[in-house]
């Protein structure tokens, strides 16, 4: 029914999907799986006509279909359930469901109020749905929300529909009532392609698995075939050490940071863990589970945080930034562009940023020094730009990022904390940072390595502590980590195949 | 693979053609547009000045009296309280009360000065004199940035009341609509023999307190830390939260300074004219952000200089002066004034478009 064939996109250079064709059939709720990245929701996109695909083309019963807007693929029946909320949140769930065709009256100037009541609540009824159509969007719960988007696109009439990620905010409670809903949907013959990364619930639902890997199609699996250990292989599955250098483990020093039952309401709970100096602790989990939330807290951006860190034996004071850059803690964010550059302004004042007083005498800046500190930094790290002064958006993601370090380097930081480091980064530069980052743990200063991407933290780290939902869910040594054990933590399947509770 | 050992990579920068640059930056086009501008309409105000001169008579633009009595002095308000504006618009804010603060600043000085003797020294007056004014627009900038900071308040919102609070209070505070009234006077060491002093035969002292002012502007923005921190937090105030700057005080700062400037432009105000009333500086707020913002300044914030704001404002006046030479109707100026401030706009958006499609270009080929 449904056929995607040899679909590419690009981002920016990056490429999301390369060559990507399978094909779902009638009726068929199809899972699509993989790792953070691997390209699942963006071929979800594609289907629902978000993104338009550089090359390859979607047949829908054999006839090739071109889509350039949601509306294009929403007139021939496709529906998308979005991880985020696609409404206006003051208007009504009636508002909402009737939006673009809204009943009229009087000629077709007043709306007709008591029309469109009745209209969204049989939309909701044809799913099974009651609530009350007149209350605001806003004051729904998340799975009401999910609710109103399925009714919407099944109201429609779309015969399919993507569901992207769908229980990644959900209650379990309500999880169950949309597997439930998805069971229905399926007797009632509407197609639907599931995207996730949570093997338990594709398994239950799913009569088919595709998985993704770096954006290439890996295969298809009938439920029957699919077993969690031969997903994970599928998800995995390549020999990346040729990539990347294992990291040569130093000798680790003594404890620089000591975290301890430290927790931030709705955030994480009961984080414990030692990092000591010239260790590169590696921080696994999907997306969400609370270990960008860490980094922040320890580095004084969460004021909500409690518990109790200790920097070098002294208990750190949490909620204040100014208090933890004192005591060497540096911390590159994970969006280099919103949180660790101010893209408009040139490479030595982006350098200079976290440390001015270091560059200035009675509040008066000193340029000069400013300007051969970041330059010994910026050639130091291979920065390449064509000037001090030239604005960092002008420059590559990877130079963007190394500008991120450097200016951290510059403080001399003790504990460096990197959230995703290589994120949008070409392989060259990755390769660059990777090594910077090995090398910086050998000069002794501490690392906390956040990534998503399995292969970097395997290869890196000394240490791997997995999250998953806030919590710790793990911890692996060097000599006992591999990829299938991380991915286990992280996804919740217990180490005999089955589904952990 | 690079391997990064820290001690050899400096030695082998040293040789490496890939070594930084260290001077080479872009042109700061910004400023140089406005100057080219204002040649332009001077060259053009002056030519006129010249054919609408009587035979002997000086040019009727291009002559001291006129740039400094006609030109520079009216707009000394304006291009004071613009430097200070430009601090707000560069950290990504905007404070629309300065006119109301301004007012204020001269009508309270003039309530406390006319208590003093006509005669009494300069040594007694100017502090008042000085002090006064200033104070008052200094508490109530720190007002608008404690509301801004403290309710978390978009800062629109915040000066739109402050706006009306500030002109309500210099009007219910006082029975009177000028000060000071008819049997007193303000001290003539403040007015006369300051800020309506003669030197060759002009009065350049409000001129004289606009440069400085514009000065003291370049100097905090470009070359002090408390600059730089305004421009990375109008640049990406998320950025600079995470590299350990104090954001709210940095906000409360630039609101503190634009209110300090509308004080120094209230006492210019009130010594040039010995007096204050309630309705003084009504409206001027949109003129003092038209100035900056044809000087410049980003209204998205992380752009701006005081240069700028003075540049901005002198068009603004050369135009207002222009209206008059020309013997237009001073209606017109309402329309040109607002037509330059959609003109500069929309030709910053452009030249910012085509310095994102240079960055463009620019990292393709790195």
């Amino acid at each position: 029914m449904i056929e995607f064939r040899g679909i590419t996109k690009t981002f920016a250079g990056v490429t999301a999907l390369d060559g990507v064709s399978f094909s779902v059939g009638r009726g068929e709720c199809h899972g699509l799986m993989g790792e953070n990245g691997a390209g699942k929701s963006t071929c979800g996109k594609v289907l629902a006509g978000i993104y338009r695909p550089d090359a390859g083309a979607i047949l829908i019963d054999g006839v090739e279909q071109h889509f350039s807007s949601p509306a294009d693929s929403r007139a021939v029946g496709i529906g998308m359930v979005h991880q985020e909320l696609a409404f206006c949140p003051d208007l009504s769930v009636a508002e909402n469901l009737c939006m673009g065709s809204y009943p009229r009256r009087i000629l077709g100037l007043m709306i007709n109020r008591a029309e469109m009541g009745r209209r969204a609540e049989k939309l909701l009824g044809s799913i099974g749905v009651n609530l009350d159509v007149r209350q605001n969007m806003r004051s729904l719960s998340t799975a009401q929300e999910q609710l109103v988007q399925i009714a919407s696109a099944v109201g429609t009439g779309a015969r399919i529909l993507v569901f992207d990620e769908p229980t990644s905010s959900l209650a379990e409670p309500d999880a169950q009532n949309l597997f439930t809903l998805i069971q229905n949907l399926r007797t009632r013959g509407v197609t639907m392609i599931y995207v996730s990364h949570r093997m338990p619930e594709v398994f239950r639902l799913c009569d088919r698995v595709t998985v993704l890997r770096d954006g290439k199609y890996v295969g298809t699996l009938d439920r029957a075939a699919a077993t969690p250990d031969e997903v994970v292989r599928m998800m995995i599955g390549r020999s990346i050490e040729a990539y990347f250098p294992q990291h040569l483990s130093g000798t680790a020093g003594k404890v620089l940071l000591s975290v301890r039952n430290l927790s931030s309401p709705g955030k994480f709970r009961d984080v414990n863990f030692d990092l000591r100096a010239g260790e590169i602790v590696g921080f696994a989990g999907l997306v969400g589970a609370g270990r960008s939330e860490i980094a922040k807290a320890v580095f004084g951006l969460d004021g909500r945080a409690s518990g109790a860190v200790e920097m070098e034996g002294e208990p750190l004071q949490l909620g204040d930034v100014r208090e933890a850059m004192r005591r060497g803690i540096a911390l590159v964010p994970e969006d280099r562009k919103r949180q660790g550059l101010v893209l408009m302004m040139g490479g030595r004042e982006n350098f200079s940023l976290a440390m001015l007083r270091r560059f200035c005498r009675f509040g008066i800046l000193d340029r000069r020094s400013e300007r051969a500190k970041a330059g010994e930094f910026f050639d130091k790290l291979r920065v390449k730009t064509s000037s001090l002064e030239a604005p960092v958006a002008a420059m590559s993601g990877g130079n963007q990022q190394k500008v991120a370090v450097a200016k951290w380097l510059g403080r001399n930081a003790k504990l460096l904390i990197v959230d995703e480091p290589t994120r949008g980064v070409d392989v060259g530069a990755k390769a660059a940072i990777h090594a910077l980052i090995d090398d910086l743990a050998r000069q002794g200063i501490g690392i906390m390595l956040i990534s998503s991407e399995l292969p970097e933290l395997l290869n890196l780290s000394t240490r791997i502590l997995v999250m998953r939902e806030g919590r710790m869910a793990g911890e692996l040594r060097r000599d006992e980590v591999n990829q299938d054990r991380v991915l286990r933590l992280m996804a919740g399947v217990d180490e005999s195949g089955g589904a952990a509770a | 693979m690079p391997q990064m050992k820290t001690d050899t990579s400096l030695e082998q920068t040293a040789v490496s053609a890939q070594a930084i640059p260290r001077r080479r930056g872009l042109p700061r086009v910004q400023e140089l547009g406005l100057v080219i501008v204002i040649l332009i309409m001077g060259l053009g105000l002056s030519i006129f000045g010249y054919v609408a001169a009587r035979p002997g008579e000086d040019n009727t633009f291009l002559n001291a009296g006129n740039l400094i009595d006609q030109v520079a002095t009216p707009m000394s308000y304006y291009a004071i309280m613009a430097v200070g504006m430009t601090l707000v618009i560069i950290s990504g804010g905007i404070d629309i009360s300065v006119g109301s603060i301004m007012a204020l600043s001269a009508f309270t000085g003039a309530r406390v000065l006319q208590y003093m003797p006509v005669n009494a020294p300069a040594w007694q007056v100017l502090p008042v004199a000085f002090a006064v004014p200033m104070g008052v627009g200094l508490l109530c900038g720190l007002i608008n940035g404690g509301l801004v900071v403290g309710l978390r308040l978009h800062p629109f919102i915040v000066t739109l009341g402050t706006l009306s609070i500030f002109r309500g209070i210099t009007v219910v505070t006082t029975k009177f609509q000028e000060l000071p009234p008819a049997d007193r006077r303000i001290p003539l060491a403040f007015t006369d023999h300051f800020m309506r002093m003669e030197a060759w035969g002009h009065r350049p002292m409000p001129m004289v307190v606009m440069l400085v002012i514009a000065a003291i502007g370049w100097f905090y923005l470009s070359q002090t830390v408390g600059g730089r921190e305004i421009y990375a937090l109008g640049g990406n105030e998320e950025a600079a939260r995470f590299s350990g700057l104090r954001t709210n005080w940095i906000k409360l700062r630039v609101y503190a300074v634009a209110g300090l400037t509308a004080g120094i432009a209230g006492m210019v105000w009130l010594g040039r004219f010995g007096g204050a009333s309630t309705a003084d500086a009504t409206g001027y707020e949109l003129t003092v952000v038209a100035a900056a913002v044809v000087g410049g300044g980003s209204l998205s914030g992380g752009r701006g200089t005081a240069l700028g704001a003075l540049l901005g404002t002198l068009i603004i006046a050369m135009i207002q002066d222009g209206i008059i030479a020309l013997k237009w109707k001073v209606e017109y100026q309402l329309i040109i004034v607002g037509g330059a401030i959609v003109l500069a706009a929309a030709i910053d958006n452009f030249s910012e478009y085509l310095r994102q499609r240079r960055l463009a270009g620019a990292k393709a080929s790195v």
